[in-house]
């Protein structure tokens, strides 16, 4: 299990992920996007805790949610991004 | 207070809409600013209205750009569908929220369908004039003062047939009619929170989807740097601080509409609109009463209208006199010197209000026994 971040452009759409990827049975909170992940400034993003990603994201994909980017936890705790 | 005047606003909202409203207050701070409980809290409540009416109006809890009232949202419809000059048709029941906006832009208005209460020549009026093209239409789904309930879903497939982008004005309708934004393929659809869907005031709703262009520029707490405004929904026109107290009850309103179903609702109203054009006319009013109506009729007491407005206040019974914000519609009607005397029920219409104004009705002195 580890940590990672979805960003969004906005919180509307951060808060339908959170509905889609609670209803799919992932464990995620709503928080604000960190400052340099989010070149245009001021995002939200759902912070998850989970084995793999992909699975999330293809569900927000499904559910035509638009998301940014998606940021993992590596195992020295900086966080990178990931093409997914 | 006998209150019949919920074609202005609903006045007896349920009790969860205002515990909602001062429960906001006390809880939220501003929504998508900030990452703390109060703001979180103040983003939730909002997405929840979002949810609600994305539910009820069949699209996504993203096409639900949150105005201060349904004249807001109609005129970022206008706005963003209609060029300066451009040639636009509305039907001949439209409220100032239409006509104003269209005057601004200077539009070419060509009013199509007079006749209360007729389809037909609604629909017919709607196809010769569409057929000209258009860079828009417009149109009522209820007549504000007529209660006329217009063929929307007619004239929505018209417009799609040909081509032309449509705004619907769902003032009179939301709350009470099927409203849906998918299945009727509008562009977009306006409505206020504070009538028929028993929000405050200070709230209402556009549903998107069509292009849009602000009307209000400024914060929305999203894409920062740059200095045009986001090019997606609902940030795109909601520029500033939203109404959070107002939508918070909004939300409620919603939710009771959910419950009690609004096929209830337009039955409840229905059966006290006909009870009160049956005792109009047995006092010899004249009656503005048709098929496709919906819970507001207006009559001509005999008198100056305002003036019977006024002798029913002072009975505690509230109506609205006068042109009622729409003098195309009057117009239609041949009513536009005299004004009519509007009765619009809501959704807690009853036997006992209808039967105070029609009581009250019949002291007018016109009509004194």
């Amino acid at each position: 299990m580890k940590f990672y971040f979805i960003t969004f452009r906005s919180v509307t759409f951060a808060q339908r992920g959170e509905k889609v990827l609670n209803g799919g049975g992932f464990r995620c909170t709503l928080q604000r996007t960190p400052r340099w992940m989010e070149e245009q400034g001021c995002g939200y993003a759902l912070r998850l805790w989970t084995k793999d990603v992909t699975p999330a994201v293809e569900l927000l994909r499904e559910n035509q949610v638009p998301l940014r980017k998606v940021y993992a936890q590596r195992g020295d705790g900086q966080l990178e991004e990931l093409t997914v | 207070m006998i209150y019949l005047d919920n074609g202005a606003t609903s006045f007896h909202k349920p009790p969860a809409v205002y515990r909602a409203v001062e429960r906001a207050m006390r809880t939220c701070a501003n929504p998508g600013r900030g990452g703390y409980g109060a703001a979180m809290e103040a983003s939730r409540q909002v997405y929840s209205c979002r949810e609600e009416a994305a539910a009820l109006f069949d699209c996504q809890p993203e096409q639900i750009a949150l105005t201060t009232s349904c004249t807001h949202g109609l005129n970022i419809a206008i706005r963003s569908l209609v060029k300066p000059g451009g040639r636009v048709v509305v039907s001949g029941f439209e409220h100032n929220a239409v006509t104003r906006p269209l005057h601004a832009l200077q539009a070419e208005i060509h009013v199509a369908g007079r006749k209360l209460f007729d389809w037909e020549d609604t629909l017919e009026s709607f196809d010769r004039a569409l057929k000209q093209g258009a860079d828009a239409a417009v149109f009522t789904h209820v007549s504000n003062v007529f209660g006329y309930i217009l063929p929307v879903e007619e004239l929505a497939a018209l417009c799609r047939d040909r081509g032309i982008p449509f705004v619907i004005d769902a003032a009179q309708s939301a709350g009470a009619l099927p409203v849906k934004l998918k299945a009727l393929g509008a562009d977009f659809i306006a409505m206020p929170g504070h009538k028929g869907l028993l929000g405050p005031q200070g709230t209402g709703l556009l549903l998107c989807a069509g292009q849009v262009q602000p009307l209000l520029y400024g914060g929305t707490g999203s894409a920062s740097m740059d200095q045009n405004m986001p090019d997606y929904l609902p940030d795109r026109l909601e520029a500033g601080t939203l109404n959070v107290p107002g939508i918070a009850g909004l939300a409620e309103g919603l939710r009771f509409l959910k419950r009690m179903g609004t096929e209830q609702v337009f039955r409840t109203e229905h059966r006290q609109l006909e009870r009160c054009v049956a005792g109009l006319r047995r006092l010899g009013m004249e009656v503005f009463a048709g098929e496709h109506q919906a819970a507001t009729v207006s009559f001509r007491p005999g008198m100056d209208c305002e003036e019977a407005a006024r002798m029913l206040a002072e009975r505690n019974i509230a109506v609205r006199a006068g042109l009622h914000c729409a003098p195309f519609a009057h117009e239609s009607a041949g009513t536009l010197q005299t004004g009519t005397v509007r009765v619009s029920f809501g959704h807690d219409a009853d036997n006992t209000q209808t039967d105070a104004f029609l009581r009250a009705a019949s002291k007018l002195p016109r009509f004194r026994q």
